[in-house]
């Protein structure tokens, strides 16, 4: 019985078009199968892969999910059954050894892991996880390094729990060692499992999964009354509510799970809402991110060997990928399971970094409330959780300015257009939200900010007028404003973007009601001067002017054209403006946007959502010139 | 979008291991080009297997967790829904595992290492320094060593 009773045939791709070097990659290993069985391992894959798809949440990952079955026929089918575990006794020569009574169990069914993971490395050397389908109607299988399933009814449910443990490191979430009646596990009294899924800590705010569990859900929400039993009550709350159930880890009492249940504490039930945030975060890295087409992402350098981007996936999933010199792009990953107001052109998701080992983000949900959350190298990543009360339009965008580490101060628009703001202070937390000196905006417009002093603040936005108006805050002088820096009538959803140059410049950059790119600045010794058209380019119906600057005497900007290709052009002091330039080639959707950012002075980083949907990227290097767009995933 | 950079290649090896009990052998060592996630040596290990990359002065370039290998309990699964999923005792566990580690140009070997978990999580820790392990903090140990090279080797130490 060994590799001698059979041959391995084939590989077949079942499923999926990602890239093999990128993709949740499912191997299907026959085993007992005959040269003349071979078709029905054929409708054994094809059952596995419907019962796979129609698992959530492997139902939403098709793009980075790939499956292969590898045809192998055995000398003999079926697998050993020993009557020693209660079986027929019978044997059988098969390329895996498959047999029944693994430990005198009978449905305990193995076979040769080392050979199954040396034939699934020859195969399909990219592989992530390997099941070894065996060709008997006996029920049984097993998981471990790999899962083993026979053809009985539902052992594929086997097979989808046994990756839980092998692809994603999750742990067993039923309540007891052998059925319940066992000793020694009726409270569990060691340390924090490193699983995702269990928990020895019952404090709401430490809790591992607490950005899962709503306000209003009890924690813990099921206590078990009898350690010394298995709790088998019914839940005392609805199916699918995440909180803090106890009875886990094989334990009665003591370790606790995320729902009252889950496909890691039966078969035939769904994975909980934990187990499948778990999944995607391993599988959706993998894949490209589908953004909104006209939803900026923003991207924030916390030292100059890191980028944190953050995007929009098309169906409102709030998104991170972040990249390291030392380790290249680690993946999109969705932001504590948030969701961003679809109105509009999308509520982006604005980042800042106070200081290098911190984050904090902030967008307008789907009840188009503020939210945020922050990062912090410690900790990790926050729930969301609102600021205050204030009802936003619909795809509004919260513009952040961090004047010092500890205090910023947040922007947006009302649903009424009100400019609105509030600020966090690190003595004091979050203020009320106030109406900045009774400014309303266009329909669409956002409200930018920048401070050139720890004392100053520094406003932009398009009025109901269409025209551009200021205004500032300084510490001594309070609130001030509004007025129009020149006459130039505007989209109404403009952005107005501003860079300083140096504490005492301005350059403000948006587009005319034609579409013009235009341009003004402000000095402390002129004042303001005048609108004009940069280098005679128009911009796409909808699209921002991305300004960036490198050297106080030197601009980049960048904006996606009347063609929809992505253009840029800078400002040299001197030299003065040059020309527009397609930017590699790059194409974006009517509308686009375009995010740069400058991590060290001779480096440009831009990111936008293509034409095709997805997320690209390119940079610039003094050195090297301009690379091609990449799609964003991971490296 | 017009063009589209290529990304640079991944560059990995995957390792398969058989185990008996307390004996490890690599069996096979093949380059392959796939992404590999989850190997940075800032995050703290916790309790369980791993595989570190070490270059030729022993220093650590990278370490992947091994997942479900060298377990002493076997999953036994129920034929009907409902019915409990149990678990058996295993006696010596044996079988086989696979980790795919990023190739870096200067490792030189792979180790083998074992978490072992906290002897008192819940004791106090000291107030003052240690000079030796205290409660409270994990244990590394070295279970075996092998050669990065095409060709399989025996464990250099246990």
């Amino acid at each position: 019985m060994s590799t001698a009773d059979g041959t391995v045939i084939g590989t077949t791709q079942i499923f999926g078009s990602a890239p093999r070097n990128r993709a949740f990659n499912v191997v299907l290993l026959a085993d007992g199968f005959r040269q003349a069985e071979q078709a029905a391992f054929d409708s054994a894959c094809a059952a596995f892969l419907t019962a796979f798809r129609g698992t959530p949440p492997y139902d939403e990952l098709s793009p980075a999910i790939n499956v292969f079955r590898v045809n192998v026929s055995s000398t003999d089918s079926g697998a050993d059954d020993p009557a020693a575990a209660g079986g027929t006794g019978a044997t059988a020569n098969t390329y895996f050894d498959a047999t029944f009574g693994g430990n005198n169990i009978r449905r305990l069914l193995i076979c040769n892991n080392s050979t199954a993971l040396q034939v699934a490395a020859a195969q399909v050397p990219e592989f992530t996880v390997v099941l070894v389908v065996v060709n008997s109607t006996i029920y049984g299988g097993s998981g471990g390094t790999i899962g083993t399933y026979s053809l009985a009814g539902g052992a594929t449910e086997i097979a989808l729990h046994e990756m839980g443990h092998t692809a994603y490191g999750l742990a067993d979430e039923y309540p007891y060692y052998a059925g319940g009646n066992e000793t020694g596990h009726d409270t569990y009294s060691g340390g924090e499992p490193t699983q995702p899924n269990v928990t020895a800590n019952s404090n709401r705010n430490t809790l591992k999964w607490r950005w899962a569990v709503a306000s209003a859900t009890q924690v813990p929400t099921m206590s078990n009354p009898d350690c010394a039993h298995v709790d088998s009550r019914a839940s005392p709350v609805a199916a699918g509510t995440v909180g803090l159930f106890e009875g886990a880890f094989y334990f009665h009492c003591g370790a606790f799970r995320p729902e009252y249940d889950c496909k890691m504490r039966n078969l035939g039930v769904p994975f909980c809402r934990i187990c499948r945030q778990v999944i995607w975060n391993r599988i959706s890295p993998l894949a490209t991110l589908q953004g909104r087409a006209r939803t900026p992402i923003n991207v924030v350098a916390r030292y100059p060997e890191h980028l944190d981007v953050f995007g929009v996936a098309n169906d409102g999933r709030t998104m991170s990928n972040w990249w390291d010199q030392n380790s290249g792009w680690a993946g999109w990953f969705q932001l504590a399971g948030g969701i961003a107001s679809p109105g509009g052109a999308g509520s982006p998701i604005t980042a800042i970094a106070r200081y290098a080992g911190h984050l904090d983000i902030f967008t307008v949900g789907t009840d188009n409330r503020v939210y945020s959350a922050w990062w912090d190298v410690s900790s990790g990543w926050s729930a969301w959780f609102p600021i205050g009360n204030l009802q936003c339009r619909p795809g509004s965008t919260v513009n952040v300015v961090a004047r010092y580490s500890d205090h910023l101060d947040l922007f947006t628009t009302a649903s009424d257009g009100r400019v609105m703001s509030t600020w966090w202070d690190a003595r004091t937390g979050w203020a009320n939200w106030f109406h900045v000196l009774g400014g309303v905006a266009a329909a669409g417009a956002t409200v930018t900010a920048i401070a050139r002093y720890p004392f100053h603040l520094d406003l932009f936005t398009v009025g109901t007028d269409n025209r551009v108006y200021s205004a500032w805050w300084d510490e001594r002088a309070g609130w001030n404003g509004w007025f129009r820096p020149g006459d130039l009538t505007c989209r109404p959803n403009s952005t107005v973007n501003v860079v300083a140059r140096f504490p005492d410049q301005l350059d403000l950059f948006t587009t005319a009601s034609d579409g013009r790119i235009m341009s003004t600045w402000w000095n402390a010794r002129g004042g303001w001067g005048t609108w004009f058209q940069v280098s005679n380019g128009v911009a796409s119906a909808g699209s921002a002017v991305t300004a960036i600057t490198r050297y106080s005497n030197h601009l980049d900007l960048f904006v996606v054209g009347t063609d929809n290709r992505i253009y840029s052009t800078w400002w040299h002091d001197p030299g003065g403006w040059a020309s527009w330039f397609n930017v590699s080639g790059g194409v974006s959707q009517t509308g686009g946007q375009v995010s740069a950012l400058s991590r060290v002075t001779e480096h440009i980083d831009v990111f936008t959502v293509g034409s095709d949907g997805i997320v690209y990227s390119t940079w610039w290097d003094g050195a090297t010139g301009w690379a091609g767009w990449f799609q964003l995933a991971i490296t | 979008m017009d063009s589209a950079q290529e990304q640079p290649r991944a560059s990995a090896i995957r390792l398969i291991f058989e185990y008996e009990g307390d004996e490890v052998r690599l069996v096979s060592q093949q380059p392959v080009d796939m992404v590999v996630t989850g190997f940075d040596l800032t995050q703290v290990p916790h309790p369980g297997h791993y595989v570190e990359s070490r270059d030729a002065g022993g220093e650590p370039l990278n370490r992947v967790p091994v997942r479900e290998a060298f377990e002493a309990s076997a999953e036994v699964f129920p034929e009907q829904p409902g019915e409990p999923i149990t678990r058996i005792d295993v006696p010596e566990p044996r079988g086989a595992f696979t980790v795919v580690v990023p190739a870096a140009a200067d490792a030189a070997r792979v180790v083998l290492l074992q978490v072992l978990p906290e002897a008192d999580p819940r004791a106090a820790r000291p107030s003052g320094p240690a000079t030796s392990p205290t409660a409270g903090e994990p244990q590394v140990v070295e279970l075996a060593a092998f050669p990065l090279e095409t060709t399989t080797e025996e464990p250099q130490s246990r």
